[in-house]
């Protein structure tokens, strides 16, 4: 540590330390344009200059490093006067259109010019003005405005992983744009948004919508992926306008998805469910929520509970909800006498899930050395722990792959394995007993067999000589044949070499449901087998079966049955749901109710609600607590979601693991398909967010094979494969058809 | 299509670098895909150069648009390149560049209408030693006069 002195106060510092970096741990204000904590430093646009002692030219705080004994004025005659004059340059050609600006009040070239800018300036010559170019439906460019601190180059380079804006020209003429006007592709695009100083990358969908000022800027907690991004959601008059980043280096560090940031526009979409309503002989009714109610549970206590019969009612959620919401749920559902419960709706078989811990945080990732990725389009899947892989593979990690198609990663990969599902427990046992062998640990019967090939003698190479490393195991695994033995394989791989794990085969807020037990317990019905047993009624919440289930059919004729009586919790209208339910309740969605989000590294992230949801619409906590009371069921108490969740045990369910029983003996044969909603299709929230389903991810819909399974399966380029587009493409591996698709065609009325 | 041709000699680029470092290749990469291409680059000759280096295009495009050896519109058999930097810029530069547009009746950017003759305004040349001076094509032309501008303008066929 060293001293040196600023403004007369001695402060002490790290030899080589940038001058900004102190001056911002001491809470001493040196302005910045191209500066930016998260960003490489190249010291271009000057406005941070100040006087050091000894040197005759004022020094860019931003890049100068600290010696010993150096003394610093950020606030004298000569330092002004640099500044002052630097702002007349960067307004040279700055339109000063802060009053059509979105950026007005918000804008650090603003506040910067009202601090240190002089009143006239002594250029007369006509301004510049640059053409913009259309980059997309997420961002609105005003590039006459861009004062060229080149951060969102700089973003594109460094954290998104893809270079797509760039100055062209030079000098008077320098403009920066992407190239020949492809639109912003990048899932992290929006946060271009936040650290573009200015008001020439504004988003879109709020464009002239209102002035910062006019908002209120309230934490919250994303909820479409494992990480649980820190929020700022910003409501007017009860409506969310809009929703920026949070600062969190142990989560999302300052950055946040595309996904995440855009979603808040479902709120206001026309679909929601804004009355309760119950069907009383065919027909449907809006009707207040106490007779809604009333109905709802005169209807279970005469199909179900009257008749000792709550061994067949049913509880599925969908891993959207809150923690508080899935306690109360399993809680009512125990309380009644039902056991049958279930979150997992999307897996075939539920005797062959993935059991799997994660036991790395999210800081610790960015410091590995060596990634094994199983089964993910991670970059679109988990997008903010793609980003600190991302980073790790910057500092040297080396990353390889299993997957059934190639993906597009932002950063390069030391291998990528594309094979068929059917063989990747091969792959992982060929690991394994390579692994033992070099250990000189004795094999169990199941690998003696086994083949151990160049892929796996490359990968157990990599695991065994790399000090930290984690494996990775994705979505594609949930219906793999060979699901629980891939998953035990990796725990198996991971222990003997000191590995770390990451179980991404589920996502949102699925970890909280696991550990509130919304599994089936004791002789609970798992989802499959309630679908498949004769049951009086289901109580749903957030379900729109085309989405959620992997048994669609066999769920909605599950609901459809006559005499089963259906309650649905919701907040979008739904034809499908409206055809199989007795009762539906509407809900309020994200931003619209207070909760808990449960993310990888195990924080329990609580958010309060930031607007009050529209009409009659209200949260699934409290409906579930006021069924409670009229079920006369006891300990439902609550005034608030906080005391739900002090209630919740922290006992996890995921603990127990199957062992692996020999049955790697030969291939399954035949061809898999996995099917997957789209990265902007996962929820309903996300289907209903307009702007979102606009972009080329929001549009992926298509069924991806190679020829020989296109051969097989007897279809060509242009038909349609379970409904959805097929493409022909090498990048699939054998026996594999993978699906991506929104099928936001079938909600309906979209907007 | 970048040719066999080309590939062949921008590999021999590529091998003056380190490995990995081949996008350091790109100033002469382009140089010789616009040479193949009647002098001119467009977008999608820069994506292919941008592929084959493994860049992204608008990293390419950033090269290609900063300098003025690269062009984008078509250019005459002769193209020459006026500096109006600051050397030249003091030794009268500017008028000197109002004469050759006269003379040759076409504005700084354009084209002689047979085809022969195009001006552009570029940055210093590194003869400000010669100032003013320009380039026709390869090769500079210093301390520059009207008259000395005419004789060298005339001779072009
Ligand atoms: S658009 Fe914004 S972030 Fe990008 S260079 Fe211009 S001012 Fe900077
Ligand atoms: S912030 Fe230091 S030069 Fe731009
Ligand atoms: S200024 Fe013209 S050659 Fe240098």
């Amino acid at each position: 540590m060293i001293d040196i002195n600023i403004n007369g106060n001695i402060v002490s510092a790290k030899a080589g330390e940038m001058l900004i970096v102190v001056a911002d741990r001491e809470n001493i204000s040196v302005p910045r344009f191209c500066y930016h904590k998260k960003l490489s430093v190249v010291s271009s646009c000057r406005i941070c200059l100040v006087d050091v002692e000894g040197a005759i030219k004022p020094q860019p705080a931003c890049s100068t490093p600290v010696v010993h004994g150096m003394k610093v004025q950020t606030q004298n005659v000569k330092t002004k006067n640099s500044q002052k004059s630097v702002m007349e340059f960067l307004l040279i050609n700055h339109p000063l259109d802060c009053p059509i600006c979105d950026q007005g009040g918000e804008c650090e070239l603003q506040d910067v010019a009202v601090k240190y800018g002089s009143d006239i300036s002594s250029f007369s010559e006509g301004k510049r003005v640059v053409t913009d170019s259309d980059i997309g439906v997420l961002i609105q460019t005003d590039m006459t405005r861009c004062i060229h601190c080149t951060r969102c180059v700089r973003f594109g380079v460094e954290i998104a992983g893809i270079m797509e804006m760039g100055g062209t020209g030079r000098g008077e003429n320098l403009k920066i744009e992407p190239f020949l006007e492809q639109g912003i592709q990048s899932e992290l695009s929006g946060n271009m948004i936040d650290i573009c100083p200015v008001g020439a990358l504004t988003s879109k969908p709020f464009k002239y919508e209102l002035r910062s000022w006019q908002m209120n800027s309230i934490p919250s907690i994303a909820r479409h992926d494992l990480v649980g991004s820190n929020l700022l959601v910003q409501p007017y008059k009860g409506k969310v306008k809009r929703v920026v980043s949070a600062d969190n280096d142990l989560v999302n560090e300052i950055w946040i998805s595309d996904r995440d940031r855009f979603s808040y526009e479902s709120l206001t979409h026309k679909n929601r469910l804004l009355k309760p309503q119950i069907k009383v002989q065919g027909r449907w009714n809006q009707v207040s929520w106490e007779v809604a109610l009333d109905y709802a549970v005169k209807g279970l206590n005469s199909h179900i509970l009257n008749h000792q019969k709550a061994d067949q009612l049913g509880g599925l959620v969908s891993n959207t909800a809150t923690m508080e919401e899935f306690y109360l749920f399993k809680k009512i559902l125990t309380e009644v006498g039902c056991d049958n419960i279930d979150y997992r709706l999307n897996v075939k078989n539920l005797d062959n899930t993935i059991i799997l811990d994660s036991n790395i945080k999210l800081d610790a990732l960015e410091k590995i050395d060596y990634a094994l990725i199983i089964g993910t389009n991670i970059r679109l899947e988990q997008p903010m722990i793609n980003h600190r892989l991302r980073k790790a593979t910057k500092k040297g990690a080396d990353v390889d792959v299993l997957n059934v198609m190639v993906f597009d990663f932002n950063y390069s990969l030391h291998t990528e394995n594309i094979i068929a599902p059917n063989k990747i427990a091969f792959i992982l046992a060929g690991v394994l007993k390579s692994i033992m062998i070099n250990n000189g640990q004795e094999l169990p019967d199941y690998l003696i067999a086994i083949n151990v090939d160049e892929m796996a003698k490359n990968i157990a190479y990599k695991v065994l000589n790399s000090d930290s490393s984690v494996i990775i195991l994705g979505e594609h695994i949930i219906n793999n044949v060979d699901a629980s033995t891939i998953a035990n394989l990796v725990t198996k791989i991971a222990q003997s070499t000191n590995s770390r794990t990451l179980n991404l085969s589920i996502t949102a807020n699925a970890i909280a449901a696991n550990l509130v037990g919304c599994v089936p317990q004791n002789s609970g019905m798992n989802v499959n087998t309630m679908l498949a047993s004769d049951m009086r009624g289901f109580i749903l919440l957030d379900i729109y079966p085309q989405y959620n289930f992997h048994h669609l059919g066999a769920a909605i004729k599950a609901f459809e049955k006559d005499d089963t009586f259906v309650i649905s919790l919701n907040s979008f209208k739904d034809d499908i749901v409206v055809g199989y339910s007795d009762v539906i309740l509407p809900i309020a969605s994200i931003y619209e109710t207070s909760g808990t989000h449960l993310n990888i590294n195990n924080d329990m992230q609580s958010y309060i609600a930031a607007v009050k949801a529209p009409n009659e619409v209200k949260p699934a906590w409290k409906v579930l607590k006021v069924m409670a009371d009229l079920l006369e069921l006891p300990g439902f108490n609550y005034e608030d979601s906080t005391q739900v969740l002090t209630e919740i045990s922290y006992q996890s369910h995921v603990s127990h693991t199957h062992d692996i029983n020999g049955n790697l003996a030969s291939y399954h044969n035949g061809i898999s398909v996995i099917w997957q909603n789209s990265p902007y299709s996962i929820d309903a929230v996300l289907r209903h967010s307009r702007t979102l389903q606009k972009t080329k991810i929001g549009q992926m819909n298509n069924a991806y094979m190679n020829q020989t399974s296109a051969k097989a399966l007897k279809v060509s380029v242009g038909d349609k494969y379970l409904g959805v587009f097929v493409v022909i493409t090498d990048a699939v591996a054998d026996n594999c058809v993978f699906i991506n698709t929104n099928q936001t065609i079938n909600i309906q009325g979209q907007a | 299509m970048i040719s066999i041709k080309a590939r062949n000699q921008i590999d021999v680029w590529i091998a003056k670098y380190p490995k990995d470092r081949q996008s350091s290749a790109v100033m002469q990469a382009l140089k010789i895909v616009q040479a193949e291409n009647e002098n001119i680059l467009s977008a999608s000759t820069i994506q292919e150069v941008a592929d084959y280096l493994d860049m992204s295009g608008i990293a390419v495009q950033e090269v290609a648009t900063f300098y003025e050896n690269y062009n984008y519109k078509k250019v005459g058999k002769y193209v020459i390149r006026f500096c109006h930097n600051i050397s030249c810029m003091l030794n009268g530069a500017d008028d000197l560049i109002k004469h050759i547009e006269n003379k040759l009746g076409v504005k700084t950017g354009e084209v002689t209408l047979d085809g022969l003759i195009s001006v552009k305004k570029v940055e210093c040349l590194g003869a400000c030693v010669g100032a003013p001076m320009f380039q026709i094509n390869e090769e500079y032309f210093e301390n520059l006069t009207v008259d000395k501008i005419d004789k060298i303008v005339d001779n072009l066929k």
